[in-house]
């Protein structure tokens, strides 16, 4: 190891340090509207294909892509991806997710699962003020 | 070689070597990628699509033989020795993205680093970049920033890998600076 690569290394955790704190800001203010019902927006290809509320009652939701097929499960007020026919299963190791802002992507599959509060216009407030 | 051997030999010599070379290693990449696709890296890592990047071992020590363009087709190789065992080519469109960017990336700071940097350095640089390769191509497909939320860990991550690999590259020049195949290439980098 030289001078030059404990540079260069920390210049990286600067810059992911730098990306972690506007995370931290989104999940402290996403915890003061907790109860609120969460919702899971699901895109095929950059296509809406359906928002499913997220309930404690388990729900299956397959999604048939041009690509293949994937299966999400609600419980518990979170989603799961379940089985994925994709060469990679990354999707599948996004495991369980419960908050907001959380996503599962099957890049193989194009699908993109996003956590969304119902609320939407309470927590744009503040931008609205002027 | 023999000293008889005339310019035009010499240089088809060097030639084969290389190719070989090219040959063995793209093997060796699409071999360490196939065992770390059957790793359980995923249950302990906790992050998804981290990897280990073990492949990068050959396309950094390619880097340190020979020239970018014979790195550059090792590259290609693999992503197409792995197209083809996979049979999903969109799917590894996406790593062979994350591939090149590393590879740019690693030998813009081999070219502009000499001497200042080690392999490690190099490495760990090569590891995040392809991270945020394969991130910006997931943003093209989705046009979403959310795609980068998992950015950070992955970087940190890639720093803790590339040391690893970084290390591992050096063992690997120092034992192949040793076979006579690898002669006629001295390595840039130690």
């Amino acid at each position: 190891m030289k001078r030059g690569d404990v540079v260069l290394i920390c210049l990286v955790i600067v810059a992911a340090l730098a990306f972690f704190i506007p995370k931290w800001l989104i999940q402290n203010s996403s915890e003061n509207n907790h109860n609120n019902t969460m919702t899971a927006e699901i895109t095929v290809d950059g296509k809406l294909f359906k928002t499913v509320t997220l309930t404690e009652e388990e729900q299956m939701i397959t999604v048939p892509t041009d690509h293949g097929t994937n299966i999400l499960k609600v419980h518990n007020y979170g989603i799961e991806m379940i089985e994925a026919d994709c060469p990679d299963q990354v999707c599948l190791s996004f495991g369980f997710v419960n908050r907001k802002g959380d996503t599962i992507v099957c890049l193989p599959h194009r699908v993109l699962v996003e956590l969304k509060t119902d609320q939407a216009e309470e927590s744009e407030l503040d931008a609205v003020v002027s | 070689m023999r000293l008889s051997a005339n310019d035009s030999s010499v240089s088809s010599s060097l030639k084969l070597r290389k190719t070989v070379i090219i040959a063995i290693f793209a093997a060796v990449a699409a071999v360490l990628g196939l065992v770390e696709a059957m790793l359980p890296t995923q249950m302990f890592m906790m992050i998804p699509g981290a990897k280990l990047g073990l492949a990068n071992i050959m396309v950094l020590t390619c880097l340190c033989f020979l020239s970018w363009r014979d790195s550059l087709a090792l590259v290609i190789l693999k992503a197409l020795i792995m197209t083809l065992i996979y049979g999903a080519f969109s799917a590894f469109l996406f790593s062979f993205l994350g591939a090149l960017f590393s590879f740019i990336v690693m030998y813009g700071l081999i070219r502009v680093g000499r001497g200042r940097l080690s392999l490690i350095g190099i490495s760990v640089m090569g590891g995040v970049a392809h991270n945020v390769g394969q991130l910006t191509a997931a943003y093209l497909v989705f046009q979403t920033t959310k795609i980068y939320y998992y950015l950070p860990a992955l970087m940190l991550l890639g720093i803790v890998t590339g040391i690893f690999i970084g290390i591992a590259v050096k063992y690997v020049v120092a034992s192949l600076s040793k076979l006579s195949l690898f002669e006629p290439f001295a390595p840039e980098l130690q």
